[in-house]
């Protein structure tokens, strides 16, 4: 620990830090412009500039590049410090006069206007040196650099020529202070790929995420890009998280990886997927940045997403009409013909949304409003007198009219005519599915799948949540659309069932399995395929067909099938049933004392 | 055994130019037969810029001046073949107008005194073994008796400051970098000199090479360095010859590399090269530039002898510092401490340029007054002009008056004054110089000199040429002087590098010396020096013109009218005011006024 006199008083600090540092961290306030804290101090603009006492000689010095020593008297506003900030911001407000954080800087030091003549009223930039360090020592894209000396300094690429070099991180934007320096969309490619997504490369997944810390999207994180971009050649690229990290959380070298488990019970809850509503060209979704999905609506509105949770059109407007139309992909002969049940609930709360963001007229186009839910019909009221126009038919179609408008029409079945609406934005509530890969997740556990797609529980009414395999259990939407009430009470349900299993401590096996006679056995594994238990494997050691008795149901599929009659089912073998067939039709003795007629 | 010769040419100023003299004389000596014993040598630079190119003739001291080809005939001939000497061809002493014949007769010669420029002119730059006949390497067989500690004490003792300018001590950097943690350590030479008007370290680089690498292995010894660099601008393309050929002849010699004398020391050094600039010689920019990055300095709270190129300890001085380090261990500490003044030990080398008569590099002991400087080494200022003021330290330095003639210059007296020593560039004003207009010119080198990094040196020394502008043409403000003054001291204060700091030493300097010619220039709109064109009138004053007619020829827009022997006038109208009546007046019947009171009376 060291000791500094800073104005007066006696401040304690740790070795190896700046003036600045120093400052800052005691509050104390010093203009600066140059500086930024990820960054390398440069000591250009000399804002910061201090009067540093050292062996009983004054002197001024830029306290971003002089270090904190023992001892030193610092003040940070006497008359020759306000002198040399008052100079430097009337010189700099000379060369941007029109900047505003230049023009509150000389406001504060008393220059109200540029002291010497203006040569480029538009000039911005004060020559920092913030986005040529931030580009070469931090994104190591070495883009952009000085150019020229002296008063003909300028920043610029390689002989001010477009580069291909320039990976569009917009790192130069964010730290330049007088916005000098823009990025123009065709270099924002990277912000194009993901125009919904997350705003920053580090970001927290949302606000009730679990746990809620933030991740890294390595897709626009300028580490990962420059380390994907030159092959691992650039691994040490920015890494300004890691810097400004006190607790030091950050980890680059964290991976996805795979872990295994052995357990007693499988829930699964996969959940579902948005149905692609470019399947039905009649909607025009793709077409106009204006028409998008229910999800992409919950995005724009959510406080954290890309607009502040401000409803706007694409430019920027805000919509003074917005249709919502219903069923986009459900209760459809041409996409799904079930009913994805959420739909309804959440179109009636973005029309609220929309009606208290921005007062815009809504229009709903709904088929049947199904409000089935506690307290569902008392919203779907409350909506309706907020001035919601309910509109009763499907949504046939959407048009992008030449003026950006868009044109919906479809038919009013209470007034049993055709109507169209001209509005500016479209919220298409999309159809749920069951995920693509939902084959392979039911093959995996050997569970069955209703014509929907969606995993087929064990009974429709008795066994909502087991499945025909024991000790696997579905929750939520992956047996099938459900709101979140809904999905609550199932997974509860699932979690107290596998519970229920786990608290046992053993599983009861049904007697009744079947069995494979080695001797017998001619190796044609006709069995493995066909046990939907997935039950039977092949010994190649033995070269024989063996049946996990923990595993069989006895369902004899196998049995029937084997062609060399090597399996037999315990129980149930040709010899007990023909047995049983033959006690079946036996005449009782008694019967027979009496004469009855075999 | 090698060749023996009868006579010596050593030839200078001959480098820059096409090698006509030195062809002339080789077909001439060659085409006499006496090619067998006589050497003509092209050699360093020996200071004399104004006559040059020169010829100095050994064993015989003789010494000619502004050679030609056209003159070698007659040379060889006379001086060779006949013995005699040609006088039209020898010195003429400015001041007493007398033809000197033997070089070490030379007034100007006889009150230097040469440390680091001792070889330059006397040997062949381009030979090993002319620099070790003239016991060049015996200061480093010495050094590798002593131990490095005794080596820097002995710097310290001879109180040797650095050359480069700001005046370092050097033994103090050389304990520093000695005691600084690292296995590495690098040696740097400076020979990146970017005033205007400067040129030592390059006549050092190319007159005496191999006194830089034998200072620097010294250095490195000292210092615990076995990695050196010699940094010089491209430019210098015959110091980058010379010093490549050196470094190439040291390594034949076992004077660099592994086991240098078998001493057991490594040591070995590299040219890095640059474009000339006046910031990039700054010593952080010099190290940016080896590491490959753009010239630009960079704050230097922590020592470069801790951190430096590359982060690593080193030790960088200027060349000069590092020719003279051989001859201090050579012949001691006290030695060199007895030259010069307590606190500036040793010489400087001043280059001399303005209105002086023997325009050049010359070396001095520290602590020669100005007037000495000037007057008995300079030979004075040429037509017995008046003495007005005189800039040292290179386009940064102060402006210094005739009141300070005796002022003995060294580090502290000269910072003190409102300058400073910098590299060494002088520049004599007599009193057709107008300080405003000279402080102005050294700003418009400055502002384009900036590396632009800091605001204060990029946009306050542009703000400040921009005022100096507006007052050499008449549109200055009293208020100017004000805002001129804050703003120099602001810059000087707190710009980043010292090249940025000492920025504002024209102004300031001028300011405090001469702010009645500033006043001058604002409220009477009259430049006194006549140089300020937009405020300047020359006018005849009638009374003392005897109608001879030289100004008439002299100037070039045949402006002036009169009959012989009848008082001249200039036509005003016509009139450049380029100042050639004025120069070429002998008795003082020109003179200059305000622009503006003279147009009134032509008006009247």
């Amino acid at each position: 620990m060291i000791t500094l006199t800073i104005d007066g008083q006696q401040i304690q600090a740790e070795e190896g830090q700046t003036i600045l540092e120093v400052c800052r961290k005691n509050s104390i306030e010093i203009p600066t412009l140059c500086y930024h804290p990820v960054l390398e101090p440069y000591g250009a603009c000399r804002m910061c500039t201090v009067e540093v006492i050292r062996k009983g000689g004054s002197s001024l010095q830029a306290a971003c590049t002089h270090p904190a020593w023992d001892g030193l008297e610092i003040k940070t506003n006497s008359p020759p410090v306000t002198e040399a900030r008052r100079v430097i911001a009337g010189l700099l407000l000379s060369r941007t006069p029109n900047v505003p954080v230049i023009q509150e800087l000389a406001l504060k030091y008393g220059v109200k206007e540029p002291p010497y003549p203006v040569k480029n009223p538009d000039e911005k930039c004060i020559l920092c040196g913030q986005c040529v360090r931030v580009c070469n020592d931090m994104v190591k894209a070495h883009v952009i650099n000085f150019a020229n000396s002296g008063v003909e300094r300028v920043v610029g690429p390689p002989f001010m020529e477009k580069t291909r070099e320039c990976i569009g991180c917009g790192a130069c934007t964010i730290v330049c202070p007088t916005g000098a320096i823009e990025i123009v969309l065709e270099q924002a490619a990277i912000y194009d790929a993901k125009p919904l997504g997350p705003t920053a490369s580090i970001y927290v997944p949302s606000l009730q995420a679990v746990p809620r810390v933030p991740v890294i999207d390595t897709d626009t994180c300028i580490r990962f890009r420059q380390q994907d971009r030159t092959n691992g050649e650039i691994a040490d690229a920015c890494g300004a998280c890691q810097m400004v990290c006190e607790a030091g959380a950050i980890d680059f070298n964290q991976k996805d990886e795979i872990v295994e488990l052995d357990v007693g019970t499988v829930i699964v809850a996969t959940g579902f997927e948005m149905w692609d509503p470019t399947k039905l060209s009649q909607y025009s979704y793709g077409k106009s940045p204006n028409i998008i999905t229910g999800l992409e609506f919950e995005r724009l509105s959510n406080a954290a997403g890309i607009t502040g949770g401000q409803i706007v059109l694409a430019d920027g407007r805000k919509p003074e009409r917005v249709a919502i139309i219903h069923c986009v992909g459900s209760r459809d002969h041409n996409a799904h013909e079930y009913c994805s049940r959420i739909c309804c609930m959440y179109s009636l709360k973005q029309a609220h949304l929309v009606k208290d963001k921005t007062g815009a007229e809504v229009y709903e186009f709904y088929m049947d409003m199904r409000a089935f839910g506690k307290g569902y019909e008392e919203f779907y009221e409350r909506v309706q007198e907020e001035g919601v126009t309910m509109v009763r038919g499907r949504g046939a179609e959407v048009d992008v009219l030449e003026n950006g408008k868009l044109r919906v029409k479809g038919e009013d079945a209470n007034l049993g005519r055709l109507v169209t609406a001209d509005v500016d934005m479209v919220v298409l509530s999309t159809a749920i599915q069951a995920p693509q890969d939902a084959s392979k997740v039911a093959s995996l556990f050997g569970l069955g799948r209703t014509p929907d797609g969606f995993f087929a529980e064990a009974h429709p009414k008795l066994r909502p949540v087991e499945t025909n395999t024991d000790g696997v259990f579905l929750a939520g939407t992956a047996q099938g659309p459900k709101d979140v009430p809904d999905t609550v009470a199932h997974a509860g349900a699932a979690a107290s069932m596998a519970l229920a299993l786990l608290s046992k401590g053993e599983v009861t096996i049904s007697p009744t399995t079947a069995i494979v006679d080695d001797k017998l056995c001619s190796a044609c594994k006709t069995c493995i395929a066909l046990c939907p238990y997935t039950a039977i494997s092949f010994l190649e050691d033995k070269n024989v067909a063996y049946i996990n008795e923990a595993l069989c149901k006895g369902c004899g599929t196998c049995v029937a099938a084997c062609p060399a009659q090597a399996i037999t089912a315990r129980h149930f073998t040709e010899e007990q049933i023909i047995a049983q067939i033959e006690g079946l039709f036996r005449v009782p003795d008694f019967l027979k004392a009496e004469g009855v007629p075999a | 055994m090698a060749q023996q010769y009868r006579a010596d040419l050593l030839v200078s100023c001959v480098h820059d130019r096409p090698p006509e003299v030195v062809t002339a004389l080789e077909n001439e000596i060659k085409q006499r037969g006496l090619d067998q014993e006589i050497r003509v040598v092209t050699a360093g630079c020996r200071g004399f810029c104004a006559v040059g190119p020169v010829i100095l003739m050994q064993p015989d001291d003789i010494f000619y001046v502004n050679v030609q080809a056209a003159d070698v005939p007659e040379l060889v001939e006379e001086t060779l073949v006949k013995g005699r000497v040609v006088e039209r061809l020898t010195y003429k002493d400015p001041a007493t107008r007398k033809f000197i014949h033997h070089y070490s007769d030379i007034p100007s010669q006889r009150k230097q005194m040469r440390v680091a420029l001792r070889h330059c002119g006397l040997i062949n730059p381009e030979s090993i073994d002319e620099y070790i006949a003239v016991g060049g390497y015996e200061a480093l067989s010495k050094a590798f008796t002593m131990k490095p500690e005794a080596i820097i004490e002995e710097i310290k003792t001879s109180g040797l400051r650095g050359r480069g300018g700001a005046g370092f001590p050097t033994g103090r950097k050389w304990e520093s970098a000695r005691k600084a943690e690292g296995d590495v350590k690098y040696i740097i030479a400076n020979g990146d000199e970017g005033d205007p008007n400067c040129f030592m370290d390059r006549a050092l680089m190319e007159g005496d090479p191999l006194a830089i690498l034998e200072g620097m292995t010294i250095g490195a010894y000292a210092v615990g360095a076995h990695e050196g660099y010699v940094y010089l601008p491209y430019e210098y393309t015959l110091a980058v010859k010379t010093l490549k050929n050196a470094i190439q002849q040291a390594r034949e010699y076992g004077l660099l590399g592994k086991n240098i004398l078998g001493s057991g020391f490594e040591f070995d050094i590299q040219l890095r090269m640059g474009a000339r600039s006046f910031v990039g010689g700054e010593s952080t920019a010099i190290m940016h530039a080896i590491e490959g990055k753009p010239s630009e300095p960079r704050a230097k709270h922590v020592h470069t002898t801790d951190k430096g190129l590359w982060d690593r300890p080193s030790c960088l001085n200027n060349v000069k510092t590092w020719s003279i380090v051989s001859e201090i261990v050579l012949r001691g500490g006290k030695w060199f401490a007895g030259i010069g003044t307590k606190t500036s030990t040793g010489t400087q080398v001043f280059s001399l340029a303005g209105k002086i008569n023997t325009t050049g590099l010359v070396e001095v002991p520290m602590g020669t007054t100005v007037r000495q400087l000037v007057f008995d080494v300079g030979g004075g200022l040429p037509k017995k002009r008046k003495f007005k003021a005189i800039q040292i330290g290179g386009p940064s330095g102060g402006v210094l008056p005739d009141s300070l003639l005796d002022m003995p210059m060294d580090y502290e007296t000269l910072a003190e004054a409102g300058s400073m020593m910098g590299t060494g560039g002088v520049v004599i004003m007599d009193d057709r110089t107008c300080v405003v207009d000279i402080a102005r010119y050294f700003l418009e080198f400055l502002t384009d000199e900036s590396c632009g990094k800091c605001t204060t040196c990029r946009e306050g020394v542009r703000r400040m040429l921009e005022i100096m502008t507006r007052i050499t043409q008449g549109q200055g403000k009293l208020a100017d002087l004000d805002t001129l003054e804050t703003l120099a001291r602001v810059v000087h204060s707190v710009s980043l590098c010292g090249l940025g700091k000492t920025a504002a030493n024209p102004v300031l300097s001028t300011l405090r010396y001469f702010r009645p010619e500033y006043e001058k220039h604002i409220v009477d709109q009259y430049c006194p020096a006549g140089v300020c064109k937009k405020i300047t009138s020359f006018q005849i004053v009638v009374d003392k013109c005897p109608g001879c007619g030289l100004c008439i020829k002299a100037c070039p827009e045949g402006a002036i009218t009169g009959e012989k022997k009848q008082p001249h006038v200039i036509d005003q109208t016509k009139c450049l005011r380029c100042g050639a009546c004025f120069d070429a007046c002998n008795l003082g019947a020109i003179i200059t006024t305000s622009r503006a009171e003279m147009e009134k009376e032509v008006v009247a």
